[in-house]
């Protein structure tokens, strides 16, 4: 919300209050002041000035030549536009003003010198476009500062009120908390109202639930014209563009009240009778800002017999409203029901200042003081105001309450000690009544705060608030000691991230959303099934909950690609989503991807050239299986997934556990991403990973008799996998076994097509004697014996 | 004359070790020291012939000569051993540094990863209050409207709805917009004392130069018998400058969330203009950097808590936010790009 320094010092009475001051007091209770704007600083050197002489420019068609009184002396201006006569008074700039950053000086136009400019008011930066200069009319004063003339001298703060005040979204309210915090009397008082005892105008509230009160006022003989300058001024500097001076009238009362008014021609209502009701399936009304808007039930309209005439709280209809020929005026001061404004002007699509403040709940003893204000602030322009009484239907409602506030509470809620004469010296600087009784002090909160004032604690706060919260003192909480920290998961994840981050992998983090299309891409399979769909996305990108890290992740590759960053080790720790089995929340869990492309190695002096492979990415399992899993072992079964290589694809599993899968992106899907290079991607359920590692550790004496190794080469058909070739040498060998290395591959000419060669180094160890060699001999001769008999291995000389 | 033939063989030997003492201090190299050996000890030297013909003399004069050589030749390789060894030293020295090696080619680098900073952040701000005795808890991304609104003071048609736009998945299920939903999750569960913190990720329906649909937070909880505003100002303070530094300074501005009172923004002074005002900060030499209140009784009714008897602060602050002020990022969309050159940078 916008509001002028002027406009508090006139309603505080006040002169001595100072814009910085203002806006440190403000922020520091509550309503915080975002932006402090100066916007007479514009106008410095841009003076009132009165045309005395023109004539033709001797040697340019378009061009005038202007004598200027200036007050002070007169001036040569050249001119360009042809709007003005002699006797003129306009926005005259001398040298050293600076109009849209461009700084007016001396100068000479084919030949004539001109001393300064006459400007438009698009030139002032007025309005967005004119045509020729601002004439200004006879009641400006020739040398008057052209900012101080036009009410522009002034210092607007545009503040942000909390949603617990609507009270603060007016001058009024503000005011009320400069006074508080200044300890400046200030009061409201009601100034007496005439009602209405005629049936001028009939008021049927269907639903007081909708509407609680309806007050009224019709003003006749209205002559159409603009209102005065400074008001004008005041409103466009609070961002709201001045019409007549009726509309501007309402829109001046509302800020400076806080209670939104509505000027209806009543000459144009179908009849002198107000109804406010819930709109009807399928009405429509045509609103001021000339659309058509459709109604639904539950919106409050305003009607008279023929139809609605005004969406109420939001938005006033064009059928009735104020034009130039508007005689008589119906005054409308209304309280509606807040959330019903909110979601009317939610589903319309429509916010207005009106509506702004309706959502947030207003006093509803307000409309009789709005409309007060109006007809004085009419008077006192016009010099005329012929009204009827105030017509005024409302359903009574309790206004005020009762609060006991004790001060051992407020002390106990903030820390130090206030007295309870303290206490009741803030609340009555905010115009809350208190006594003290006893060893409490009784409350009453006045309908201007009824709505945030419920409790006791909101008492407590205003207290605080006024007191200041930086005087009250730091200290620590009085724990008993407590251990605190991370559970086993919580260390176990922070473990991974610098494991990972310690072996060369960068940690993303993408969003959690992801797109139909890109589902469809990665052929997600049985992940799709069960997916988290929100209703609202904020477009097709961001529709569904991610069911997998790969789609993102995959795109982080092709974006850095962009950049020419082709080598990547990712990972990442985030959730992935499906919908639950039972309840209504989703499933989330915690999954782990690691990605990688590109590189292992680049070319250097002292090294090759080359790139992660599939045993790269199944080397970080195996490490992260050791690490955590030191007694099991990680073992991949083929298994084929739609966004893998069909032979590069298969499942992760430790001791029985599948924990995830691993493999190569598909070419396919590689090639639909447009990514020339191979990635390898595994992800694993990181929930079942950490919640399987066994955290108690065992000491093994560390072995004190010396290994032998022993190599083997054999023989197999090129099928039998690695871990098969493994097995069978752990079962065929004795305890003395401690290791099995395979340490050279071949296939390949040298040997018979469809076999393989296999090269191992085997260790062997006793825990109790340092063994001979023929006990290591007879060691293999069994293991070989075994891979021959099981596998139909030979042996390779 | 058999005294002479003695005195003269002494003589000559001590000449002949006048001689090799000469040679061997005139020796340069290694290759020197071997010629003055074959010549001075070698078969053709006057000590061996001496040692040769020593059978020849008499048998009084036999152990005198033989005893005076072989002192002479145990003399003289021991020179020789000495020497050799300092000049062996002196040539392999030589040799190390004829080597030429140049220092500076480039190592070989085990690679580096690197943590994603808004992890970094969170593990630096959860270590800060696990050693005040915090605990660090967690609750799901996709939430009820009950636990992200209803149980925290925030009933439909409650204005401060409006200040967060939500992504919906059912009428009543949606992305939760803040970490708080926790707090009333965790105190089902606890009986106080609570010590929380909540790091996670939440959501808002908003997405341009200033917000991302998703971003990270910590909300922190604690309730206790006997918690005030001035224990909620002493740990934040205290929080804020382990974040920021001792020398910010921290101010408590009034504010309004639904689930707290007297509710509170956090700012600390701005480290780039000192509190004089600049860009960063708008003018205003402060930079708020989280939001924090007293609980709001009502939250307790809806975990069956004595509003008398425990009182309580909590707190919520934007990681992403602390990122920016403290390393100068000033694009939020940064954070989810994950462009290497910017991961690699924390
Ligand atoms: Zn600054």
């Amino acid at each position: 919300m916008r509001l002028t320094l002027n406009w508090l010092k006139e309603i505080l009475g006040r002169n001595d209050l100072g814009a910085l001051d203002i806006a440190d007091i403000l922020t520091m209770s509550g309503t915080e002041v975002k932006k402090v704007e100066y916007p007479a600083e514009r106008f410095k050197n841009i003076i009132v000035g009165r045309i005395i002489e023109c004539s033709p420019h001797p040697d340019a068609d378009k061009l005038t030549l202007c004598r200027v009184d200036a007050k002070e002396r007169e001036l040569d201006i050249v001119c360009g536009a042809a709007n003005f006569r002699k006797g003129d008074k306009v926005a005259l700039a001398l040298p050293g003003a600076k109009l849209k950053n461009t700084v007016i000086g001396t100068s000479r136009i084919r030949g004539r010198v001109s001393e300064g400019m006459m400007c438009s008011e698009e030139e002032l930066g007025l309005s967005d476009e004119s045509e020729g200069i601002m004439i200004l009319d006879d009641r400006f004063v020739v040398g008057d500062g052209f900012a101080g003339a036009m009410g522009l001298d002034d210092v607007v703060f545009e503040l942000e009120v909390t949603p617990n005040r609507p009270d603060c979204l007016s001058v009024m309210g503000i005011a009320r908390e400069i006074a508080a915090l200044k300890g400046i009397g200030l009061r409201f008082d009601d100034p007496g109202y005439s009602i209405a005892e005629d049936k001028g105008l009939d008021i049927l509230i269907k639903d007081f639930g909708l509407c609680p009160r309806y007050s009224a006022k019709i003003f006749s003989n209205i002559r159409g014209q603009q209102s005065p300058v400074w008001m004008q001024a005041r409103l466009k500097l609070c961002d709201i563009r001045p019409k007549d001076l009726i509309v501007d009238l309402t829109n001046y009362v509302m800020l400076e009240t806080g209670q939104p008014l509505h000027a209806f021609d009543y000459d144009l209502l179908a009849s002198p009778k107000i109804i406010v009701r819930a709109a009807k399936e399928g009405e429509r009304i045509r609103t001021i800002d000339d659309n058509i808007r459709e109604l639904a039930p539950g919106m409050i309209v305003i009607a008279d017999e023929s139809g609605p005439v005004a969406l109420a709280g939001i938005m006033g209809g064009k059928d009735t409203e104020i034009n130039d020929a508007t005689k008589n005026v119906l005054l409308e001061a209304a309280n509606f029901n807040g959330p019903s404004i909110m979601r009317a002007s939610k589903s319309l699509g429509l916010r207005s200042e009106a509506s702004n403040r309706f959502e947030k709940k207003i006093d509803p003893h307000l409309t009789l003081f709005a409309i007060k204000r109006f007809e004085d602030l009419l008077a006192k322009i016009t010099g005329h105001a012929e009204s009827s009484g105030i017509y005024d239907s409302f359903s009574p409602v309790e206004r005020e309450r009762a609060l006991t506030l004790r001060p051992q509470k407020v002390n106990q809620i903030l820390g130090d000690p206030l007295s309870g004469q303290k206490i009741m010296e803030i609340l009555n600087g905010l115009q809350i009544p208190s006594k003290k009784e006893g060893d409490n002090i009784q409350v009453k909160v006045p309908s201007f705060r009824y709505e945030d004032l419920e409790r006791e604690i909101d008492l407590i706060e205003e207290i605080a608030r006024i007191y200041g919260y930086n005087r009250f003192s730091s200290n620590p909480p009085k724990v008993n000691q407590r251990a605190g920290g991370y559970t086993p998961y919580q260390k176990a994840v922070r473990d991974l991230r610098f494991c990972l981050s310690g072996i060369g992998l960068s940690e993303v983090i993408n969003y959690s959303f992801i797109s139909r299309a890109t589902l469809d891409r990665f052929m997600l399979g049985d992940r799709t099934k069960e997916l988290v769909r929100i209703i609202n996305p904020i477009n097709e990108d961001f529709e569904f909950l991610r069911p997998s890290l790969l789609p993102a992740m995959a795109q982080n590759v092709k974006d850095n690609i962009k950049y020419r960053i082709e080598d990547l080790p990712l990972f990442e720790i985030s959730k992935v989503f499906k919908k639950a089995k039972k309840g209504k929340l989703a499933q989330e869990t915690n999954m782990l991807g690691v990605l990688l492309t590109g590189r292992r190695q680049k070319k250097g002096w002292n090294s090759e050239e080359s790139f992660y492979d599939f045993y790269d990415l199944k080397g970080i399992l195996e490490y992260l299986s050791q690490r955590y899993y030191p007694q099991q072992k990680l073992l991949i079964t083929h298994k084929e997934f739609g966004f893998f290589h069909p032979a590069f694809s298969g499942t992760a599993r430790i001791g029985d556990i599948d924990i995830g899968i691993i493999g190569k992106i598909h070419p396919h899907l590689s090639e639909k991403l447009e990514i020339a290079q191979d990635i390898y991607y595994s992800e694993i359920n990181l929930d079942l990973f950490i919640d399987n590692i066994k955290t108690e550790k065992h000491f093994k004496p560390v072995p004190v008799y010396p290994s032998i190794e022993m190599d083997i080469a054999i023989m197999v058909d090129e099928k039998i996998g690695s871990h098969e070739i493994e097995q069978v040498i752990w079962d065929a060998g004795s305890a003395m076994l401690k290791g099995v290395r395979l340490f050279d591959l071949y296939k390949g000419e040298q040997i018979e097509k469809g076999q393989k060669s296999m090269a191992y180094s085997l260790t062997f160890r006793g825990d109790d004697r340092t063994l001979k060699d023929r006990e290591v001999e007879v060691e293999i001769e069994r293991i070989i014996s075994s891979l021959s008999k099981n596998l139909n291995a030979r042996l390779r000389q | 004359m058999q005294e002479n033939k003695a005195e003269e063989i002494l003589k000559s030997l001590e000449e002949e070790y006048k001689d090799f003492s000469e040679s061997l201090k005139e020796a340069e190299n290694t290759k020197d020291v071997e010629n003055i050996k074959v010549r001075f000890l070698g078969k053709k030297s006057l000590v061996s012939s001496t040692l040769k013909n020593i059978g020849k003399l008499s048998s009084e004069l036999k152990p005198v000569v033989g005893k005076n050589t072989n002192v002479y030749i145990k003399k003289m390789e021991e020179e020789l051993a000495r020497k050799e060894s300092r000049l062996k030293s002196i040539e392999f020295d030589k040799k190390l540094r004829e080597e030429i090696v140049d220092l500076n080619l480039p190592g070989r680098k085990p690679k580096a990863g690197s943590k994603n900073i808004i992890s970094s952040v969170i593990e630096e701000i959860e270590d800060i209050f696990a050693g005040m005795g915090f605990d660090i808890a967690q609750g799901p991304e996709v939430e009820t409207d009950y636990y992200n609104f209803e149980a925290l003071n925030t009933p439909q048609d409650h204005p401060a709805r409006s200040l967060h736009d939500t992504f919906f998945i059912s009428d009543d299920v949606l992305l939760r917009t803040h970490t708080s939903p926790v707090q009333i999750r965790y105190m089902e569960k606890h009986k106080p004392p609570v010590y929380i913190i909540v790091p996670g990720k939440v959501y808002r329906r908003d997405y341009d130069v200033s917000h991302t649909p998703m971003f990270t937070q910590i909300e922190g909880l604690v309730v206790d018998k006997g918690i005030n505003f001035g224990n909620l100002k002493w740990t934040l303070e205290t929080v804020a400058h382990k974040i920021f530094g001792k020398d910010r300074k921290v101010r408590f501005r009034p504010h309004y969330f639904p689930f707290t009172e007297p509710s509170a923004e956090v700012d600390v002074s701005c480290r780039i203009c000192e509190g004089a005002g600049c860009r960063v900060c708008s003018g205003s030499g402060w930079l708020e950097i989280l939001g924090a209140g007293m609980v709001d009784p009502n939250l307790y009714r809806f975990v069956d808590y004595d509003t008398e008897k425990v009182s309580g602060f909590a707190f919520g602050l934007g990681i992403e936010r602390v990122c920016m002020l403290r390393y100068g990022i000033d694009d939020l969309r940064s954070f989810f790009e994950n462009d290497l050159r910017f991961l690699k940078q924390f």
